[in-house]
């Protein structure tokens, strides 16, 4: 009976959709099938060279052999192109602002369209195994806010494209040369996620139960799979301009795609993206739901979105938390691979954004605390624990100004005899690495603390062994403090520079082992817990602003590194084999940056606006007027 | 809640002490592993070795 009602709900667009992939893999398959039988390995065997032919399943027939100055001819490497300045058009506005604005909106778009679905699926998957449907409606609602910015992300990469082949054509011809027919399959990804995107959403609800469910959810995974293919293809463009491989000394293409693509910063790049783009589409669709949660009235809908809000807190904040030793992992790779370029990020001009860098950080931490600590208002448990978070707090301000301490400060004559020296005796030790490692890891754990206390305040742990398991934890973040503070004191300060690099690795699997005690513990320890009633919209209005905070600050922080990592290439296109000649190939001033940081973070905030109207535009309806009616009955 | 109050202040006291000497014993080890695992060997008072 099941079955029937199964067959009965299978019509054929449905069954066309489901089989879809399945029939394209079948298709990719049955021509690798017959490229075999007539043996045919790979791409340079299947396509026959001029002047020879071949018949299907006959070794190849040679008519006639070549002379050797052609065959010499046809090895010859074809270097990096030198362009000239006049080589660059001029259109009489800077072309690297253009590329500048256009690149930066493509990529705020690209991480949030890529990021979105991901975490969409995960609580789709979550409303399965709990067989809550709120989970189900909110991860579709998450869906409908990003379904406009694939759109918007679309138009920018257009117009990227457009604006570097019309500006930088040298270098777009080389670029085309050296990654080939990849340009083809990363267009190619386009039509595939766009199909399992359109059919992911507008089948939400046709697809929502059952088997039919496990359909959507397979779409959604391949929805994914496209999205993310597409990430780490356009993230070989970048790592091959700042570290290319595959390429001789002079640019010349000497290995495979796949050499090239896989150069020494692709994978932390990948990673380094992966975590931050989820940590910003956390940060933009909680800013979705604080406007919801503000503008709504009715209770129902300030508890729904309350939620909602607090799920996309929970997603920005987790996935921020491995962040930054990604980012290490990327520096060291990037020191690896080139120390000028190393020293370049942080040892020289750029180096004061990273102070920047950690203002934003800090504010980001603070605002999804702060955010956390407001909605322990939610349950009456949470009083358990008020007392922590003036600890938790003041751990975060001491941290965040050691964090924000410069080393090397700009200063006259007279300030340098005011100061006794060029650093000052207290502050100056507090401006190197070790003190930064030690300040950067405790925001961290105290940030995991406020999380993880967030996760209690609604429980009461009903296991017998409930005291020791509390004794473990405390214990766990005290020997936790204490090894952090010793690794970063003794070997940052009295020991050399490879084990002070060495010391921040084991401080990082310190705050990791923190993060895993902490799951780990309260996953067993309130499995059967008792739980305290929890009250979705008793949270303070101004809890609110603290989301609106954090999608700014992921903004401009994503914009800032943008500009670090594009400026320690200097004056290359492709860094040590293609010459950046136009009027633009110096690391732009900091203040010139700055605007362009802004205007960029602004323009992606209006953009951002215009996506939130249209997806509340799309739940409104027009009355029908009242004097029409009354006209006719009249 | 209940099972934590049976176990009064000094118990409790206790737990916390001696996990946090079974925590930092774990650290311990943990430096030594994570140092030499990038050929960075530490003696046994956690001095460079190198």
């Amino acid at each position: 009976m099941k079955q029937t009602e199964f067959i009965r709900r299978l019509d054929v667009s449905r069954l066309t959709a489901m089989l879809f992939p399945l029939l394209v893999l079948l298709v990719f398959g049955l021509v690798d099938a017959a490229q075999a039988d007539v043996g045919m390995g790979n791409a340079q065997e299947r396509i026959t060279p001029i002047g020879e032919v071949r018949l299907q399943g006959q070794p190849p027939v040679e008519i006639a052999a070549k002379p050797a100055a052609i065959q010499e001819q046809e090895v010859e490497l074809r270097a990096a192109p030198r362009p000239s300045r006049a080589d660059y058009p001029d259109i009489g506005v800077s072309s690297r602002a253009i590329v500048w604005v256009l690149g930066q909106m493509h990529l705020f778009f690209g991480a949030l369209v890529l990021a979105v679905p991901l975490f969409v699926l995960l609580i789709e998957l979550v409303g399965v195994y709990t067989r809550d449907d709120r989970y189900d409606d909110m991860a579709h609602e998450f869906m409908k806010i990003s379904l406009i910015g694939f759109s918007i992300t679309a138009i920018f990469g257009g117009s990227l494209a457009l604006a570097l082949f019309l500006l930088y054509p040298d270098l777009m011809a080389y670029l085309m040369h050296v990654f080939g027919s990849q340009w083809l399959v990363y267009a190619g990804l386009f039509f595939f996620e766009s199909f399992f995107l359109y059919v992911y959403y507008y089948g939400w609800n046709a697809l929502r139960y059952g088997n039919l469910k496990w359909v959507h959810l397979t779409l959604g995974l391949l929805l994914n799979a496209s999205g993310l293919t597409i990430m780490v293809m356009a993230n070989s463009w970048a790592t091959f301009m700042m570290a290319p491989s595959g390429v001789n000394e002079v640019g010349a293409v000497v290995g495979n795609i796949w050499e090239v693509m896989k150069g020494p910063l692709w994978n932390p790049i990948n990673l380094h993206r992966f975590i931050a783009n989820i940590a910003f589409g956390g940060a933009v669709v909680g800013a979705y739901a604080a406007f919801k949660f503000l503008s709504a009235k009715d209770p129902v809908k300030r508890a729904h979105y309350d939620w909602m809000g607090y799920t996309s807190n929970f997603i920005a904040i987790l996935a921020f938390l491995p962040l930054p030793f990604a980012g290490y992992w990327l520096m060291a790779e990037i020191y690896a691979y080139s120390q000028q370029m190393g020293i370049t990020a942080m040892g020289g001009i750029l180096a004061w954004l990273f102070i920047v860098q950690a203002v934003l950080i800090g504010t980001i931490l603070l605002a999804g605390n702060f955010y956390l600590w407001s909605g322990m208002s939610r349950t009456d448990g949470s009083e358990r624990y008020k007392g922590l978070i003036k600890v938790i707090a003041l751990v975060l301000v001491v941290c965040f100004l050691i964090w924000v301490t410069p080393h090397t400060l700009i200063l006259s004559a007279s300030e340098i005899s005011l100061l006794g020296g060029s650093h000052h005796h207290i502050l100056g030790p507090l401006g190197i690495m070790p003190a930064k490692n030690i300040a950067v890891n405790l925001m961290l754990i105290a940030t995991f603390l406020s999380f993880q206390l967030y996760r209690r305040s609604d429980k009461v742990a009903t296991v017998s062994w409930a005291p020791m398991g509390n004794a473990l934890m405390i214990a766990v973040y005290i020997g936790a403090v204490v090894n952090i503070i010793f690794l970063g004191v003794y070997y940052g300060y009295f020991t050399n520079t490879v084990y002070k690099v060495g010391s921040s690795v084991a401080q990082v699997v310190t705050t990791l082992l923190v993060i895993v005690f902490g799951l780990v513990i309260d996953a067993l320890m309130f499995k059967k817990a008792k739980v305290l009633p929890s009250h979705w919209g008793r949270i303070p209005d101004r809890a609110q602003y603290a989301l609106f905070a954090l999608p700014i600050a992921f903004t401009w922080l994503m914009a800032l590194m943008g500009y670090v990592r594009s400026s320690v290439k200097t004056h290359w296109h492709v860094y040590t084999v293609m010459k950046d000649n136009s009027p633009d190939n110096f690391i732009p001033a900091i203040g010139y940056a700055g605007n362009m940081i802004t205007l960029v973070t602004v323009l992606f905030l209006l953009c951002v606006l215009f996506m939130f109207w249209v997806a509340n535009l799309s739940g409104s309806k027009q009355r029908k007027p009242e004097t029409a009616l009354a006209g006719g009955e009249a | 809640m209940e099972q934590q109050n049976n176990m009064g202040i000094a118990g409790r006291l206790a737990a916390v002490v001696i996990a946090i000497v079974i925590m930092l014993a774990f650290y311990y080890g943990l430096n030594h592993l994570v140092m030499g695992m990038q050929g960075l060997p530490l003696n046994l008072d956690l001095t460079p070795a190198g």
